[in-house]
């Protein structure tokens, strides 16, 4: 008996995920792509952070700021009366601080490639920066708008350490299907684990097919 | 010269780990008896002057690992049931021999909670979250969901339950306090890092099946290193090696 | 009227460079601003619209106050009534030419506005183009026409036909002075096409490294330097023949080929002046 829980769980975790963070990158992607500021590199350095750090040092941190004894999570279990480790609310911050990078690279590489001159354009016709945002430059970037949302939500998917490390294994709220996954090969119930992952390759593979096969019509209509 | 004499050195350091490495074993010991076995090491080099390395882990992790051909010499679990599958499976060379059981404790590291050993204290509302070595993998998870079955208070606790991956892990979550309290091995609470730490109480082993712990030599062991693998796993039921098992909390058998 | 005195350290490649220019336009002049690349005109252009920020200055148009650093004014760019048409035309890709122009209404424009501009700048058959389907030369008309929308009082051309040949740069010439008139603008045209500002321009300040070094009309601006002479004409070399040291200069269309001493300072594309200082004449057989 297969107990698909896990993939809605974890399908759940990256569908909110990459909302959360398609919102939060874009106002970040415009100002690191428009920015002069010294701070700058400093954020730029931080959001990538997460590319090069294993994670169990994202995982070891979240454990301690999130637990109720330090500010945060003291402070989140004071005033919300809920505790972030070992909770699914928890394991959506760590992954948006996770996949933050996967969903603002793209989008600030995109924004980076336009002439500077078609938003100076758009405010000289008299119209503010968040119009000159929504209706032009983020629909001249659609293709890294999808690049963005498809990777953070396969990367979401993908994640395991971070999860390991705060979520508790609780079924129906943090066990998702990769660590569902680690369970049943560490239980040597292959047979489960084979369905599990078999699954999980499937639709992601899926996902990203869907995605390159549209971008790759997309550049093709483009250059007719 | 004096680059040549360093050369000399480093063929020598090569010669030598390469002939006396064969001396070396290599034994995968489950999580919570990391610090008990480590202990066991520096006694075992006096007496016969062969090194260990050790690989920790939990013990169904290991024992997926040498299922899958990981070169280990001797495997120390935290229960029978792994062990005595390698044996089935023509990986081990014996059946899994018990050399101590352990004992499950409730143990807190938060300031205000006292442990009960009715388990009680856990029903209370300034408890969110209990944490338990996985039942499925980890013996001492399947002992503690025994033991709230016993006390009847499992049902209530459930929903606080948050899943380690290993009993490591397990002492983990109850140490940064992100788990109030939770389960762990007797082993843990006396090593020289924790004593002291916070507060645990006994669980009464009549509430829980006898988390019998077992070893085995490995097939890969008889093959590489017979005598090393041999002598450490004969050493695990000397008298010595009882005196340490005994001082972190395990039973051992009189003879 | 128009009046800016504006300051701006630039970092250029050479290093610090100061930009300080100060200049009155009269309502309806089209003025050319001429120079190597590199002089600060674009600069000059993009602190007129707001784009970017003198170090120090003021500008006023007709009598509003756009910025006045001593007193902390600065009217953002959506409030200074400035049309401005890009050298790469900035057109939004996303948009069809219609929808570029109709993207610049103003909230509560009458949209009419759009298809007068559709129609002058010839635009109607392209309406539903998107700008990567479009050649340089229509670009341009859809850059200047979506620049007209909002009506502004001051049109800010920076090198608008650049990159277009000849014979196409004449006509959208044409197009810009067009609607220069139409609409009583007051242009400033940024070009280093010398025929071009002979053509458009009624007055050309000439800049280097920062400064308005000469200004004047054309012929005041282009001519004055290189000895009198009766006869003076701008061309283009296309032909520098070392051998016979025969320069050839394409002047209004025609070739002229000119002995010169030393053929090393001119080369294929260099502005020159074809110039005589004496006729000689003969009587006809």
């Amino acid at each position: 008996m297969t107990d698909y829980q896990p993939f809605l769980i974890t399908f759940r975790l990256a569908l909110i995920t990459t909302a959360i963070l398609f919102i939060v990158a874009i106002p970040l992607a415009y100002w690191l792509a428009h920015s002069r500021s010294k701070f700058k590199s400093v954020i730029e350095t931080l959001v990538s952070m997460p590319l090069v750090l294993p994670p169990s040092v994202l995982g070891f941190y979240f454990l301690i700021a999130f637990g109720p004894s330090h500010g945060l999570g003291q402070f989140i279990e004071h005033y919300f009366n809920t505790r972030l480790v070992f909770s699914f609310g928890g394991l959506v911050v760590a992954s948006v601080i996770y996949s933050l990078p996967f969903m603002v690279h793209p989008i600030q590489a995109g924004l980076a490639g336009l002439s500077p001159n078609l938003k100076d354009a758009s405010l000289s016709l008299g119209k503010s920066k968040t119009d000159t945002l929504l209706k032009v430059l983020l629909p001249s970037i659609k293709p890294s708008l999808l690049t963005g949302l498809v990777l953070t939500f396969a990367h979401t998917v993908g994640e395991f350490g971070v999860v390991l490390m705060i979520g508790g294994n609780i079924p129906g709220q943090t066990r998702v299907a990769s660590i569902a996954i680690y369970d049943e090969v560490e239980a040597m119930n292959y047979h489960s684990a084979n369905i599990y992952a078999g699954i999980l390759f499937a639709v992601t593979f899926i996902i990203l097919l869907t995605v390159y096969f549209v971008n790759h019509r997309y550049a093709i209509t483009k250059n007719l | 010269m004096k680059k040549y004499g360093y050369f000399l050195s480093v063929v020598v350091m090569l010669f030598c780990s390469l002939t006396c490495g064969a001396q070396k074993l290599t034994v995968a010991v489950a999580a919570n008896m990391q610090y008990v076995v480590e202990e066991l090491l520096p006694i075992f080099k006096t007496e016969t002057g062969i090194d260990v390395d050790l690989v920790v882990g939990s013990s169904g992790k290991l024992a997926t690992q040498i299922t899958e051909g990981a070169p280990f010499d001797v495997f120390i679990s935290a229960d029978m049931k792994y062990p005595n599958e390698l044996f089935h499976k023509g990986l081990a060379t014996v059946p899994a021999k018990e050399y101590a059981q352990g004992k499950l404790v409730l143990w807190t590291n938060t300031h205000g909670i006292q442990p009960t050993a009715d388990l009680k204290i856990l029903l209370q509302s300034s408890i969110v979250k209990i944490a338990v070595a996985n039942p499925k993998t980890a013996p001492y998870g399947e002992a503690a969901e025994q033991a709230m079955k016993y006390y009847k208070v499992y049902t209530q606790v459930k929903d606080k339950l948050v899943y380690g991956e290993s009993i490591g892990q397990t002492q983990q979550f109850i140490d940064t306090k992100a788990a109030d309290i939770g389960f762990i091995a007797k082993s843990q609470v006396l090593t020289d890092e924790m004593m002291g730490k916070g507060f645990w109480i006994e669980v009464d082993k009549k509430a829980y099946a006898p988390i019998m712990q077992g070893a085995v030599i490995l097939k890969h062991g008889k093959m590489t290193n017979e005598y090393g693998a041999k002598h450490f796993f004969e050493f695990l039921f000397t008298t010595e090696a009882k005196t340490v098992f005994k001082k972190y909390g395990y039973i051992v058998s009189a003879k | 009227m128009i009046s800016f005195s504006i300051s701006k350290v630039l970092h250029t490649v050479q290093g610090k460079a100061l930009l300080d220019v100060m200049c009155d336009i009269q309502p309806g002049e089209l003025v050319g601003l001429y120079g190597a690349s590199g002089a600060g005109k674009t600069t000059i252009l993009r602190m007129l619209a707001g784009l970017l920020l003198p170090d120090n200055g003021r500008i006023s148009v007709g009598g509003d106050t756009w910025l006045d650093t001593t007193a902390g004014t600065n009217v953002a760019p959506q409030k200074r009534s400035a049309g401005f048409v890009f050298q790469d035309y900035a057109l939004f890709p996303n948009m069809t030419v219609k929808g570029n122009l109709a993207y610049a209404l103003q909230k509560g424009q009458p949209p009419a506005i759009v298809d007068e501009l559709m129609d002058i700048m010839e635009l109607r058959q392209l309406s539903g183009r998107y700008p990567e389907t479009l050649s340089g030369g229509q670009k341009q008309r859809v850059a200047l026409a979506r620049a007209l929308v909002r009506q502004p009082k001051l049109l800010l051309l920076d090198e608008p036909l650049s990159a277009l040949d000849n014979e196409l740069r004449y006509r959208l010439q044409g197009h810009i002075l067009q609607a220069h008139k139409r609409y009583g603008l007051t242009t400033i045209l940024v070009s280093h096409d010398v025929p071009e500002l002979f053509r458009m321009a009624g007055r050309i300040l000439v800049l280097e490294q920062g400064k308005i070094v000469k200004h004047g009309t054309p012929p005041e601006v282009f001519f004055n330097e290189l000895a009198g002479g009766a006869f003076q004409l701008v061309g283009d070399v296309v032909d520098v023949n070392t051998e016979s040291k025969l320069v050839a200069v394409l002047v209004y269309g025609n070739v002229v080929k000119v002995k010169v001493a030393e053929t090393e300072q001119y080369k294929q594309g260099d502005k020159v002046l074809v110039y005589s200082d004496t006729f000689a004449i003969k009587k006809m057989a």
